[in-house]
């Protein structure tokens, strides 16, 4: 930690000079600016400038204090680029000007602006997906995110999500929930009667059809499912308490 | 213009053919032009179950092939002279024909007829798709078995992505007897599971296998039970509202005593 720390002030401090350095010699740019932050150094680059101005001005002063930053440790930085969109080559030149000096290793740039591609997919990963109709035999739907049916689930029938699944209707197919592995996912039902049900790999098969005493569904009120702390496998609950639950993962 | 009606249903064996046969004669016997179809290319039956077997000189594929015109290839019935047979091949396969054709030749055949039945071969490859191509509407045949209706269920999820009207359903060979027991699905349980609408259902009915290998479809013995289902099914196609009745059958004599002192039937 410590070790680390002065590294950093070292790499402020020799920062600092170049700038000055860098004022002495011409009129001062500074589409480049280094700040020391709680959690690091912090590359700021000018969003306003041309590009291929900001890279000229990079390669300057990383070749100026190629020296400076010698071959201590390794620094991580953080590279803000402002309201500047890059492309992911744009992105890779950068992280490699800046790590032509060996201590510096850039973990993340970080940007106000996202393509219209990425806030599609943030939309989708974090979103609710509404269907409202029958999933029938034979039919397959997957979502990023929450799934929402308004419908039932028939036998041989699947819905699937990478977040939770909750169906307005008789679940009586497959669901599978978390299928990228969020353990916190749930599957809710106004009527819970699955052949098979899975959150985040972990399976629940239905009672075999001669050993179900009476007619009629697993549940007759509406229940979710969920990966129990303690057995790790499927337990159903009430789903008036799906929001106990939700509250005490939220307090971990 | 008529109305082509095509009956699927998934899996075979369910009884779409014996219910294209009655229901086509069935609307027959209401005065319609009805044009039979079978498109069960290279294991045709319709033409068995109607009796009308040693008449076929031409068939749907010499039709589609353009060898002869389609109404050459038309049988006329019988009993009724508004109802007629288009049979299928016996010694191709579906690849046969493709739906573009099949849908010609039912677009050729619509302004002559108030309905064309359309009977669809088992499966969802080939056959199913040539078979839907011209339909405006569809019947979707199925047992009261789970296995049945989970197929049933695949052709309706099917049929909702084609251009054609919401299917309607006729449950086939209910046994009242077994459903009650909890030993087979009841109707209610194949109509909430498809969510589709119910046309008819059709008792179990030895007299219907006994009237198949007479050439003479059962619609026209009234006194059986299967009849009184498939004249009714007509019925509500026409547009009248005919009441379900509890399993369209007739109690048995010894049922109506039963329940008349109280007893469970
Ligand atoms: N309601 C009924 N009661 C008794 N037997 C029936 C009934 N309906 C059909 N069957 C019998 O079931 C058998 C199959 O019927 P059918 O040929 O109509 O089925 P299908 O669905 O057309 O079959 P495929 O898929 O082979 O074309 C026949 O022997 C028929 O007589
Ligand atoms: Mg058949």
């Amino acid at each position: 930690m410590w070790k680390v720390s002065t590294t950093v002030e070292k790499v402020m401090i020799m920062a600092q000079l170049a700038e000055v350095k860098a004022m002495n010699t011409g009129p001062a740019k500074n589409l480049v600016t280094i700040k020391g932050t709680k959690e690091g150094l912090t590359v700021f680059l000018n969003d306003q400038c041309s590009y291929d101005a900001l890279t000229e001005e990079l390669k300057e002063k990383v070749a100026r204090d190629h020296q400076a930053f010698g071959n201590g440790p390794e620094v991580e930085v953080k590279v803000d680029v402002g309201y500047r969109f890059l492309t992911k080559e744009q992105e890779h030149q950068i992280i490699s000007l800046l790590e032509e000096a060996d201590p510096i290793k850039v973990k993340e740039i970080q940007t106000e602006v996202i393509s219209r591609e990425e806030a599609r997919k943030e939309r989708e990963e974090t979103g609710i997906t509404s269907y409202s109709q029958i999933i029938r035999s034979g039919q397959d739907i997957r979502v990023k995110g929450d799934l929402y049916l308004l419908g039932d689930v028939n036998p041989g029938g699947t819905i699937q999500a990478t977040g939770s699944i909750f169906v307005l209707g008789t679940l009586k197919g497959t669901a599978r929930a978390g299928i990228d592995g969020d353990l916190r996912a749930v599957v809710g039902a106004s009527v819970m009667d699955p052949h098979q049900l899975s959150i985040a790999g972990t399976y629940f098969h239905a009672p075999e059809r001669h050993e179900k005493k009476e007619k009629g569904p697993l549940y007759k009120e509406p229940v979710f499912a969920y990966i129990s702390e303690r057995e790790k496998e499927i337990a159903f609950e009430k789903t008036r308490l799906l929001y106990q639950m939700k509250r005490d993962i939220e307090k971990d | 213009m008529g109305e082509a009606i095509v009956v699927t249903s998934g899996k075979g064996g369910v009884g779409k053919t014996t219910t294209s046969a009655n229901i086509g004669t069935a609307l027959a016997l209401q005065g319609k032009n009805v044009c039979l179809m079978d498109t069960d290319i290279g294991l045709r039956n319709l033409d068995v179950v109607m009796g009308l077997e040693n008449r076929i000189i031409y068939d749907l594929v010499d039709a589609a092939e353009g060898r002869c015109r389609v109404k050459q290839a038309l049988i006329k019935d019988k009993r009724f002279d508004c109802l007629h047979l288009l049979p299928a091949a016996q010694t191709k396969d579906k690849s046969a024909v493709n739906p573009a054709q099949m849908k010609a030749i039912v677009d050729e055949l619509k302004p002559d007829y108030d309905y064309i039945i359309i009977d669809c071969p088992a499966g969802i490859e080939q056959g199913y798709k040539n078979a839907v191509s011209g339909a405006d509407q569809a019947i979707v045949v199925t047992t009261p078995d789970t296995s049945a209706v989970r197929d049933a269920d695949r052709i309706v999820g099917l049929l909702e992505q084609e251009d054609i009207d919401p299917p309607k359903l006729v449950v086939n060979r209910v046994r009242s007897q077994l459903a009650s027991q909890g030993d087979m699905l009841d109707v209610d349980d194949v109509v909430s599971t498809l969510a589709i609408d119910l046309l008819g259902m059709i008792v179990d009915d030895e007299e219907v296998i006994k009237a198949a290998h007479r050439g003479e479809p059962i619609v026209m013995n009234p006194n059986s039970r299967a009849s009184l289902g498939y004249r009714n099914i007509a019925r509500r196609i026409l547009g009248e509202s005919v009441p379900l009745m509890a399993v369209e059958e007739k109690k048995s004599f010894f049922a109506k005593v039963k329940s008349m002192l109280g007893l469970k039937a």
